[in-house]
């Protein structure tokens, strides 16, 4: 990378909050978003828990002023996107500008409403419930409406998307392809995403305990993550302060199993590694480790594992944050990033919620309060998921 | 951009790629809907595993052997690939039991293979290929942005070489919404359809297509000079972007349009005025069908166009074939999102 990519500014809408300050003030206070759907229409309401934005599709849309028929991720996304982008749109102008979302749902909320009367009749329901079905047609309703032009992209790679989003925003401003980057990713809940994770039984009925000897498995949630990331030139136009620089990223694949995770956890130890290499820093540098930390039994162990693998005795302050905001999927790493980046602003970490056995097959155990006055110079975000994609980000102080 | 392209392997309607020869004998229909013609997969994949692919994933893993075997390399170090909808029957598969079976008895499988990434998953557990994996789903630009992304990933490990594809498979609930949205016709159509513009829509199509990309040039590469995309409303606003792009300059030995014969193929026509009346032009929808993700098919047409020196009867439109092909410019469409191609 040739020129470094600084972080000037986060967007955010989660279960925990709204935008930036009321998610740090959960985070902060032990608040969990995890709870029963009001939303979701799902028969399993009562049985599965999740962590869900705590508004309606027509508050949303109020929100973020845009037509309700959005599908859900794209009104996540727009709120989220839109907090993170309006303090540099009026001084952007003529800077390059790219809009990096990922998600994996797409406009399935809206697919699943509709194919039910789809299926006993071809010509019934409405086209707006279909035509934004696209996980890409996300991403084009939210740059339109931001007029964002110069590059807009999305990427599917499961639990893992936002961070390549987030990698491919400082790949691009660091070859000077581009001179802003919002990048993240969004994702809402679906009936469709928390049967497929029933299916899998790795669904906890209750609230998640992750890097618990007695985890049971994950919640689902939903939400929009985004950081803006800027040349030093962009900067200087835009009149921005680096909150900290995106200093490494790597994607590797664990080439293992379609769901599962190795058991001693490769990919997630090349995502590690590779990461540290690119932003020229060691294992002992690392300051904090957001984990992926689903809490089902498999990701946990394989991720603690490498985790050990790679920095043996001297394991840094680690924690999930997904006992907080669930498990996001396409919004994780971006909601995390963010979590990431507020870290080594305000000097925090943030603790490991409901952590209360140790695991017995890693070494290492969870912070489980909150950390404060720290000086976190580097810090490491962890996204792994199906497919084998697993990739790591390093966020590092300026 | 300076990308070498080294080999390509494809599934299309027009068939699969051949060691001798290059397309089957043209292809001539009357319809509305082009299938992919899928090759007898043995020897490609394992049979205990090929029983569980859904068409994306046997297109994609067949098109990435083919593409590997031509470039003599056994696996790749990075994958990145572009799908504008992703593992369609699989989604709906999952969607149908979970509606119909009111969210209760439902099985993994269907779920499993119906996340975006599944295909370039799949490749990697195959070659047991642990290194970068990418896949982009959006919409007309999800190839190239694989590919932008292998350039990337290259400047970074510029030893390296990466399998870059595109590809998007067709299910009757896709091909009927996306005629309810207009995009697909409903009447029952010839070739020649394609050929010219219409307000009906185009062809529905699938297919999948494979490269290996490296940055170091091979006697028979084909290199991505440059790549240009943009959006357009309408083929002024198309025209206007693309006059900023001085292709009048470039002396091609070959045009290739990615005529569809929906509403933005008239722009193909006033192109071929403007700058390009003077050169060979081909086009190979016609033969394909329209998809998301065709642009990967075009891109692997020429690869093997420019590699065996030859332009296959069926997809020359205008012009005399070249007796040499070097330098080629590929101009494509899917919807309102364009890619242009300077190939040499």
């Amino acid at each position: 990378m040739k020129q470094s990519a600084y972080i000037v500014g986060t967007g955010i809408i989660s279960a925990i909050g709204m935008n930036t300050a009321s998610c740090l003030a959960s985070l902060v206070n032990k608040t969990p978003g995890i709870d029963k759907a009001r939303f979701l229409q799902t028969h399993w309401q009562d049985e599965l828990p999740v962590a869900e934005v705590k508004f309606s599709n027509e508050d949303l849309a109020k929100m973020a002023d845009v037509d309700q028929q959005w599908p859900r991720t794209a009104l996540l996304s727009m709120i989220a996107a839109k907090e993170a982008w309006l303090p540099f749109q009026e001084t952007a102008k003529g800077l390059r500008t790219g809009f990096f979302s990922a998600n994996t749902v797409g406009g399935m909320d809206l697919t699943e409403q509709f194919y039910p009367e789809y299926l006993k009749d071809n010509n019934t329901g409405e086209n707006a419930m279909f035509v934004n079905h696209e996980c890409g047609a996300i991403t084009e309703l939210v740059a339109e409406a931001l007029d964002i032009h110069d590059f807009v992209t999305t990427i599917s790679t499961a639990c893992s998307s936002s961070a390549n989003s987030i990698m491919m925003a400082a790949q691009m401003i660091g070859n000077g392809m581009l001179d802003i980057a919002i990048a993240g990713g969004a994702d809402c809940l679906s009936k469709f995403t928390l049967n497929g994770f029933n299916t899998l039984m790795i669904l906890d009925k209750q609230p998640c305990q992750p890097f618990d000897q007695n985890r049971r498995g994950l919640n689902l949630g939903e939400g929009a993550g985004y950081v803006v990331l800027m040349s030093e030139k962009a900067m200087q136009q835009c009149n921005a302060k680096a909150i900290c620089t995106l200093s490494g990223y790597a994607n590797a694949n664990d080439a293992y199993h379609q769901t599962a995770s190795s058991p001693d956890g490769i990919g997630n130890k090349l995502a590690m590694q590779g990461a540290m290499k690119i932003a020229g820093i060691e294992a002992k540098d690392i300051s904090y480790i957001n984990l992926h930390g689903t809490g089902t039994a498999n990701n946990d162990s394989s991720e603690g594992k490498a985790i050990e693998q790679i920095f043996g005795s001297n394991i840094p302050m680690a924690s999930s944050t997904k006992a907080y905001t669930g498990h996001t999927l396409g919004a994780a790493a971006g909601v995390e990033a963010v979590f990431s980046v507020l870290s080594i602003r305000d000097g925090i970490v943030y603790p490991n919620l409901r952590f209360e056995t140790p695991m017995e097959d890693i070494s290492w155990q969870p912070v489980t309060e909150l950390k404060t006055g720290q000086d976190i110079q580097h810090v490491l975000s962890n996204s792994f998921g199906f497919g084998g994609n697993c990739s790591s980000l390093v966020f590092s102080k300026c | 951009m300076d990308l070498y392209i080294h080999s390509a392997g494809w599934i299309s309607a027009a068939g699969t790629q051949k060691e001798d020869g290059f397309l089957p004998e043209a292809f001539s229909y009357e319809g509305n809907r082009l299938n992919a013609q899928e090759p007898d997969y043995t020897g490609m994949i394992p049979p205990m595993q090929l029983r569980r692919m859904s068409k994306v994933v046997r297109m994609g893993i067949a098109a990435t052997r083919l593409a590997l075997k031509n470039a003599g390399i056994e696996q790749p170090d990075a994958i990145s690939v572009g799908t504008a909808m992703g593992c369609l029957q699989d989604t709906e598969t999952f969607l149908n039991k979970l509606v119909t079976q009111n969210e209760q008895m439902l099985t993994p499988t269907a779920f499993i293979q119906s996340t975006h990434n599944t295909v370039a998953g799949q490749i990697a557990l195959l070659l047991g290929c642990h290194g970068h994996n990418l896949t982009y789903v959006h919409r007309g630009h999800s190839f190239e942005h694989a590919l932008i992304n292998t350039q990337l990933y290259l400047q970074q490990h510029p030893d390296q070489v990466v399998l870059a594809g595109g590809l998007d498979e067709l299910i009757n609930t896709s091909e009927t919404l996306m005629q309810r949205a207009g995009v697909y016709t409903t009447e029952s159509v010839k070739p020649e359809y394609l050929l010219q513009q219409s307000l009906n829509g185009t062809v529905a199509g699938e297919g999948a297509a494979f490269m290996t990309v490296s940055l170091k040039p091979s006697a028979n590469a084909l290199k991505v000079e440059q790549l240009h995309l943009f959006k357009a409303k309408n083929i002024e606003q198309a025209l206007e972007q693309f006059a900023a792009l001085g292709f009048e300059n470039v002396n091609a030995d070959l045009v290739v349009f990615g005529k569809s014969g929906d509403e933005h193929t008239g722009l193909y026509n006033e192109l071929q005025q403007q700058y390009f009346s003077k050169q060979p032009i081909a086009a190979y929808k016609h033969q394909t069908g329209e998809f998301g993700t065709s642009s990967a098919l075009g891109l692997a047409f020429i690869t093997e166009m420019v590699q065996k020196n030859i332009v296959p009867d069926q997809l020359l439109i205008a012009g005399e074939k070249p007796s040499s092909i070097k330098k080629v410019i590929f101009i494509n469409h899917y919807l309102n999102h364009y890619s242009c191609w300077v190939l040499g």
